[in-house]
């Protein structure tokens, strides 16, 4: 560490400088919440939120890069925010920042690179340019839990992060490298986070981190942490960020029944070949899946399920990805977020024999995304004639939107009903398809 | 309550290299000192050389409660890593991290489990940290090599647990692949078999497993490539 580090107790901020601040954010909902965490920072220290095309004072660019497409977006709005923002302090973090930090230092375009676990302290970073001070990103402290509470949000929903990092070194994955070893946050301060992130007044609470199912402090494991979060008093639902199919049992299955907690999980499949999963170093099998979703099944039938899929993994055969479109069917995911392969420099599969050609993985995600589509619809409209409980997002045009229980994106008239309230709503009619696939309801109560 | 955790602890270690252990023409075992480097048998590190650019995962060859760190490494031919590893002298200074991986034996079920470890080449790493860690164990190791001098180490097991198959000379155990031999054995019941190799031999293993009637559940899988 450097004698220069900056101590945690100096990280107090001046109000009210008349500044105003924008953010953009790639990637996943652990992203989403740093940002939102920031967010929160920020406004507190008097800086105005605003859009980036407003000409901000600040620009804080969160990355990802877990695939080649998201470092080409994350490129892209870097250099977008560079050119519209020209006299801004352009701050770029987030995991392409750990994975190509020389090359973004180089850039003129870019004021400070900061790395993920450092990110929580950007507020001091840009206060110090601001009064003059020379304060290097490495400088910062290093602390990935470090993030307050969101007060305020790009959203209604707020993500508590409860752990950061992966040992489990899936061969195609570059997380370990950007995000760190396995690290969980203690009990205490996700408790506290929770019960602060509900006093902020919301509604529902994601519980984030880059894989939750292997939280650990002292003897207290994941579900063991859940079922603490289901217990803090409050008026509040709790969805789970996605999760790895294997480490947890029974006792997580039955926390399902607590009407706090919402029956729906992104379990990762990444693919329904047995064969790739072992080439993957994935924990787990496909009986195994199997077994994971027909427990749910049993004791809640219309659970939903969604899911990760990569294709054309190196070494991928045309039965291995028929296995793949198998599993997808089987399993009936609502939808599946298609991966076509791709290199990332530095993991193992880079490594392996037999990449697949870009043709063949095209054909293969297109196959998966109309299958998902067909999922969707049918599983969607399963619900037609039954009522969800709908925490409104936005209201557009007196038209509510948000999501039910299952997750599923609701829409229907609000008829005088707020923002941030939860209403029983009817649901009536199907409408769209993939992204833009919807239910239409009446609202009842 | 203080949400601020300025004690962040680092895990980067550099360690000098003590001994290069030659064990056959293109295995090799490196030993460093295991200073206060704690982990649990079955687990793995990365290793990289002070001044490259890369590291690789190793599963430790030493025991727990060794003086040593050691990692079993097998030269790849045209492989990156491998070679340089290679030209490492005592002296040199390597850079590790870790340890990682649930991988390994909990000390409450080597005391009463009945285990079968199944290794191809070096894979047998993680299941030697695991008997030099729990002596009394009650094991077999099959090891699948291709000739009978890379069953490296092989005088340090019982003669009765340690089997190797050799496909490419007959001076094994059983003459011929792993997977062969795994068909022709009976195990008991409620033995846990732990797995690590290549993921060929882990995948017809597996397969062969399943067909004995073993849930996937009492089987454990380190997949090297
Ligand atoms: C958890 C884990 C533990 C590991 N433990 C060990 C260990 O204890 N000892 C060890 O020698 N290796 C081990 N490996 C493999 C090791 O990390 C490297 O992949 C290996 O040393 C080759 O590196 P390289 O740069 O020379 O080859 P690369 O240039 O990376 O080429 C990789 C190719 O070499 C082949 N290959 C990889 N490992 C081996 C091997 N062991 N034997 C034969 N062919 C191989 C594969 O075909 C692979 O596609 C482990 C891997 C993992 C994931």
């Amino acid at each position: 560490m450097s004698a220069l580090q900056i101590k945690a107790e100096d990280l107090s901020v001046v109000k009210n400088n008349n500044k105003t601040v924008a953010f953009k954010t790639l990637g996943c909902r652990l992203n989403q919440y740093e940002t939102d965490a920031l967010v929160t920072d920020f406004s507190q220290a008097g800086y105005e939120l605003v859009d980036y095309n407003a000409e901000p004072d600040v620009v804080i660019v969160n990355t990802c890069t877990v695939t080649n497409q998201s470092d080409q977006k994350s490129r892209s709005v870097i250099s977008q925010t560079a050119r519209k923002a020209k006299n801004a302090v352009v701050v770029v973090t987030g995991c392409m920042a750990n994975n190509f930090k020389q090359k973004l230092e180089s850039q003129e375009n870019i004021t400070f690179v900061v790395e993920n676990n450092r990110k929580s302290s950007i507020l001091t970073l840009v206060d110090a340019h601001f009064s003059g001070e020379i304060v290097h990103p490495d400088q910062l402290p290093q602390d990935v839990f470090r993030y307050q509470p969101v007060r305020k949000s790009l959203h209604t929903r707020s993500a508590v992060k409860i752990q950061d990092g992966c040992d489990n070194y899936c061969t195609f994955c570059i997380i370990p490298m950007v995000r760190g070893r396995a690290t969980s946050r203690p009990v205490a301060e996700v408790l506290e986070s929770v019960r602060m992130t509900v006093e902020n007044g919301f509604k529902e609470l994601v519980i984030t981190g880059v894989n939750i199912g292997r939280y650990e402090d002292g003897t207290v494991r994941f579900e063991d942490l859940l079922s603490m979060i289901l217990e803090v008093p409050g008026d509040f639902r709790v969805r789970i960020s996605s999760l790895e199919p294997d480490g947890f049992g029974d006792e997580f299955v039955k926390l399902f029944a607590h009407p706090k907690l919402m029956p729906h999980l992104h379990l990762c499949l990444q693919s329904g070949s047995d064969k790739t999963l072992l080439r993957m170093r994935r924990m787990y099998d496909l009986t195994q899946f199997r077994r994971t979703i027909k427990k749910f099944r049993d004791v809640y039938p219309e659970f939903n399920f969604t899911t990760d899929v990569i294709v054309g993994f190196p070494g991928e055969t045309d039965e291995e990805f028929e296995q793949t479109m198998e599993a997808v069917a089987e399993f009936n995911f609502s939808h599946v977020h298609t991966f076509k392969y791709s290199v990332r420099k530095g993991t193992r599969a880079e490594r392996l024999e037999n990449h697949v050609a870009e043709k063949i993985k095209v054909a293969r995600s297109l196959s998966v995304r109309e299958l998902s589509v067909k999922n969707q619809i049918s599983y969607f409209a399963s619900f037609i004639g039954k009522t969800q409980d709908v925490l409104i997002e936005k209201i557009t045009n007196g038209i509510a939107n948000g999501y039910g229980q299952h997750y599923i994106p609701i829409r229907f008239k609000a008829s005088g009903a707020q923002k941030n309230t939860v209403h029983s709503v009817k649901l009536t009619e199907i409408i769209g398809d993939d992204e833009d696939c919807y239910l239409l309801g009446e609202i009842i109560a | 309550m203080s949400l601020l955790r300025p004690d962040m602890k680092m895990d980067e270690s550099f360690y000098k290299v003590e001994e290069i252990r030659q064990l056959t023409g293109n295995t090799f075992s490196i030993k460093l000192p295991k200073a206060r480097f704690a982990f649990k048998a079955g687990q793995h590190i990365s290793l990289g050389i002070v001044g490259g650019n890369q590291s690789r995962e190793y599963s430790i060859y030493s025991g727990e409660n060794d003086e040593n760190l050691e990692v079993l490494v097998k030269e790849v031919e045209n492989g990156y890593f491998t070679p340089q590893l290679r030209r490492l002298k005592a002296g040199r200074m390597v850079e590790v991290h870790g340890p990682f991986g649930k991988f390994g034996m909990e000390p409450e079920n080597a005391k009463t489990g009945k285990f079968v470890f199944i290794a191809s080449g070096t894979g047998i790493a993680p299941f030697r940290s695991i008997v030099r860690t729990f002596p009394d164990i009650d094991y077999t190791l099959i090891h699948g090599v291709r000739y009978s001098i890379e069953a490296y180490d092989s005088h340090e097991y019982e003669s009765n647990r340690y089997v190797v198959c050799t496909s490419r000379d007959n001076k094994g155990t059983y003459h011929g692949r792993l997977t062969s031999y795994l068909k022709s054995c009976t195990f008991a019941p409620e033995t846990q078999f732990d797995l690590c190799g290549n993921s060929n031999m882990i995948f017809e293993a597996l397969e062969i497993l399943k067909e004995k009637g073993f849930d996937r559940d009492q089987i454990h899988c380190e997949v090297y490539f």
